[in-house]
């Protein structure tokens, strides 16, 4: 097994002191865990995680399937969430999606050929009232239109 | 709740303190029993703000008298379509929900809290984190806090994008370190909830109202809004209007007429309000006929809907409501957790209907099938994902029949 380096395994240690079952830290470790391994579960990730946690590689895998958030295929270097729900669809997220389809040639679920960003649609992000609105990694951008939807995603490295 | 939330500087310990905060929780703990915090609470008749709208206080008093450990939990997973009112509270005024959930943990004799905030709120998360950083080092958070010998300590709990872990059930599951399945009620989390122990689950706005309500008494708190819907709560307004945003008011001092159309400034495209969803889309829609309901809880479940989360969403006379009701459908087809039958199949299957019209190929008794389909969904889940499915499915086919059966005359001609 890859080990996981000290520092993430300190922390996750930390992590479990919070609960009285070390378990309930899963979640929050398994979004260390994938930062830590290039942003996705594969099955040596489930194994390692599963290990580390003293459950059953199938559990970690029913995580990875139940949550939105944990990739189980490769991502490109940014992911970029869009939200696609009533709120954001009313206020134009329709075009967005057809732009990022035409402009960089990527559907929801899919990576850019070039590796830059993997791109998915989200249900509802919490921002209805600065709809239309798009999480890229952790950072935010509202009121989005067209143009400026465009300079961002041009502008990622 | 809103009153500092544009001051930048609100969210420190500093700011927070200089205009009046942990106030609440130095009188609690030096002059209040936690049963005194309690009837204060339920004197306030504050009621739950995640969209049930349970009343707290009658919530807190489930908790048993019992030596295990008790817990809270505040439900911080706001993925309610519409809605986007908890984040202005954890991102612009975090130390007022740390008051309000060491007040509670005070009341129901808890010693540790969670707070679970959605994994796609990294925002939150970060400043909630430096938050109780700030609240540890003051003494306010840990061990004898205010040297009164009462001990809490809270935490940051992240989610990872799942709609279902909103449910207080689901929440507990997956705090605990599984995939958000709903349990089967009673018992009830009050009961038995984290760890097979007593847990409350409270929404972040209602625990930001309990800082207010032992500040400035219960009475005070019930002076304001009207009965059945007290005090002030957060309306995120969305979808087609001039002025959309996050805004608190007393409860039951306009209609929702008033509200979208004059303090909104009503649709950018000039047309019409055609539909209203007006808490959250997991209730009926509300045509434009029937605005002229005062907005609190009881009035708006009289005129047939809900106020949920009070996250409204308004589309206008050149909507589709079909279009509006396939994004629905695609909503919880997409976060039904798959437990129960009715719901992960009716919900798909809704959805594939829907989808008919705009894709040709439906026929009129497919209307109808919609409605036989979500009525088979309503009531017969273990949590009521299946019927904030059902009812908005329902009361679109209901109310925007026509559009439904211009659908299959234009696909069939085409």
């Amino acid at each position: 097994m890859a080990a996981f380096s000290p520092e993430l395994v300190a922390r996750v240690d930390e992590l479990a002191t919070r609960y009285p079952e070390r378990k309930a830290a899963l979640v929050p470790a398994m979004h260390l865990i994938q930062a830590e391994r290039g942003g996705w579960f594969s099955d040596e990730t489930i194994r390692d995680t599963a290990e580390l946690f003293d459950v059953p590689d199938m559990h970690v895998r029913g995580m990875v399937g139940f949550y939105d958030m944990f990739h189980s295929q490769p991502v490109g270097r940014h992911v970029v969430r869009l939200c696609k729900t009533l709120a954001c669809k009313l206020r134009g997220s329709d075009e967005l999606r057809a732009h990022i389809r035409e402009q960089f040639g990527v559907g929801n679920g899919e990576t850019t050929e070039d590796g830059r960003f993997t791109f998915k649609c989200f249900e509802c992000l919490g921002h209805c009232s600065t709809a239309p609105m798009m999480l890229v990694d952790d950072e935010k951008y509202e009121d989005l239109t067209v143009a400026k939807l465009d300079d961002v995603l041009r502008g990622l490295e | 709740m809103l009153e500092h939330a544009d001051d930048p500087a609100q969210k420190t310990l500093e700011v927070y303190r200089r205009n009046g905060g942990y106030q609440a929780l130095e009188k609690a703990l030096r002059e209040m029993s936690p049963a005194d915090v309690t009837e204060e609470v339920v004197k306030s008749g504050v009621r739950g703000r995640g969209g049930a709208g349970f009343p707290c206080g009658r919530k807190w008093k489930f908790v048993p008298k019992t030596d295990k450990p008790k817990y809270l939990c505040v439900n911080a997973d706001e993925s309610e379509p519409g809605t986007c009112k908890d984040r202005q509270i954890m991102e612009r005024d975090p130390h007022q929900l740390l008051e309000g959930a060491l007040l509670a943990c005070y009341a129901i004799g808890a010693e540790t809290a969670y707070i679970y905030v959605r994994g796609e709120y990294p925002h939150s998360i970060a400043i909630l984190e430096k938050a109780i950083e700030e609240a540890r080092e003051a003494g306010l958070l840990g061990k004898d806090i205010l040297g009164t010998g009462f001990d809490c300590d809270l935490w940051v709990h992240p989610g990872a994008g799942a709609y279902i872990c909103g449910e207080e059930t689901s929440l507990l599951t997956s705090l605990e370190g599984n995939r958000g399945y709903p349990r089967l009620r009673p018992p009830f989390p009050a009961v038995e909830g984290l760890w097979r122990c007593p847990t409350i689950v409270n929404n972040v706005e209602t625990i930001s109202c309990v800082t207010h309500i032992i500040k400035r008494g219960g009475d005070w708190f019930a002076s304001l809004g009207c009965e059945g819907s007290t005090g002030t709560r957060l309306f995120c307004i969305s979808g087609h209007v001039k002025r959309p945003g996050v805004y608190e008011f007393e409860c039951g001092k306009f209609t929702m007429r008033e509200l979208l159309e004059d303090f909104c400034g009503g649709t950018p495209s000039g047309l019409p309000i055609k539909g209203v969803f007006p808490g959250g889309s997991s209730v009926q829609v509300m045509t434009n006929e029937e605005l002229d309901v005062r907005f609190d809880i009881e009035s708006v479940q009289k005129a047939g809907s809900g106020l949920g989360s009070a996250g409204m969403m308004v589309f206008d006379g050149a909507t589709s409501a079909v279009d509006v009701a396939l994004n629905i459908a695609e909503f919880y087809s997409h976060e039904s957790c798959g437990q129960c039958t009715p719901c992960r199949e009716g919900s798909d299957w809704i959805r594939m209907l829907v989808k008919r019209f705009l894709d040709g190929g439906a026929g009129t008794s497919d209307i109808d099938l919609i409605h036989t389909v979500a009525n088979y969904m309503d009531g017969t889940t273990i949590c009521a994902l299946a019927d904030a499915m059902a009812w908005p499915m329902k009361s679109l086919v209901e109310k925007f029949r026509p559009e439904f059966e211009a659908y299959v005359a234009e696909k069939a001609t085409a």
